[in-house]
């Protein structure tokens, strides 16, 4: 099997990069005093999730979390698998790049992450750090 | 995709181990907008980005670094004659699959319109 990283690297040169419609909008409990935040897939990485055989299962980065560093990782020689859509490659990527207390494990009442069109992320930038998720 | 297996690359004249081409590469890098929806220009091994706030952008890397002792480089562009300076977020916002990046203009955090962040080190 070769490396994510090599797979990656020959992705790029032959998939057109895809700007994705969509925008994860989410707060952390952990932080409340920071304003919500804007997940922005990359478009490299969307065009690789949509192709399939690249991106490795989503349980291996999970797995990976618990790993020390400097011990091997599970995610860079795992089998990679087929080709998602793109609503499941946003899913797929709030579980990697997001902190499971936001989309696991938080049990308060407020909506903290909400995925949108990207048409409804504010451009105007005003109190921007203070920006919430609309309840 | 095919792979060669060498020890060295040479132009004839001088010759370099392939170990120094492979470990010497950027592992990762990204070319980003700060300002107004944030957005990447381009990119390698970078999974998303997330607008943390004013002048902070997390970024995501699709293959993990082996340990966080990686180097990062971070610019941006200067728009202004105001004092720019960039830098990471150390206090647990350099993880080996996350950095956190910082724009600073006059001592304030603020976004800007043409940042650049990249890794060299060993993947995991």
């Amino acid at each position: 099997m070769t490396h994510l990283w090599e797979r990656l690297l020959e992705a790029k040169s032959r998939l057109k990069p895809v700007q994705s419609k969509y925008r994860v909008l989410f707060e952390d409990p952990a932080t409340p005093d920071e304003p919500a935040k804007v997940l922005v897939p990359d478009p490299n990485w969307m065009a690789a999730a949509l192709e399939g055989d690249i991106l490795p299962p989503i349980d291996t980065y999970q797995r990976d979390r618990l790993v020390p560093d400097g011990e091997p990782k599970e995610h860079p020689y795992a089998e990679p698998i087929g080709a998602m859509t793109e609503e499941e490659a946003i899913e797929y990527l709030v579980m990697k790049d997001i902190d499971p207390a936001v989309w696991r494990d938080y049990k308060g009442n407020r909506t903290i992450m909400k995925i949108v069109p990207v048409e409804m992320i504010p451009s105007d930038r005003s109190f921007r750090n203070a920006w919430r998720i609309a309840q | 995709m095919s792979t060669l297996n060498v020890s060295n690359i040479s132009d004839g004249t001088t010759s370099v181990g392939t170990g120094y081409v492979v470990n010497g590469s950027a592992k990762a890098w990204v070319n980003l907008n700060q300002v107004g929806t944030i957005s990447i220009f381009d990119s390698f091994n970078v999974s998303g980005i997330t607008d943390s706030g004013t002048g902070l952008t997390d970024i995501g890397l699709s293959s993990s670094m082996s340990n966080t002792g990686f180097a990062l480089s971070i610019t941006r562009q200067d728009t202004s004659v105001n004092n720019d300076s960039t830098g990471f977020d150390g206090l647990n916002q350099k993880t080996v699959s996350n950095i956190r990046f910082v724009s600073i203009e006059n001592a304030t955090l603020s976004d800007s319109n043409n940042a650049h962040c990249i890794v060299q080190g060993d993947l995991a």
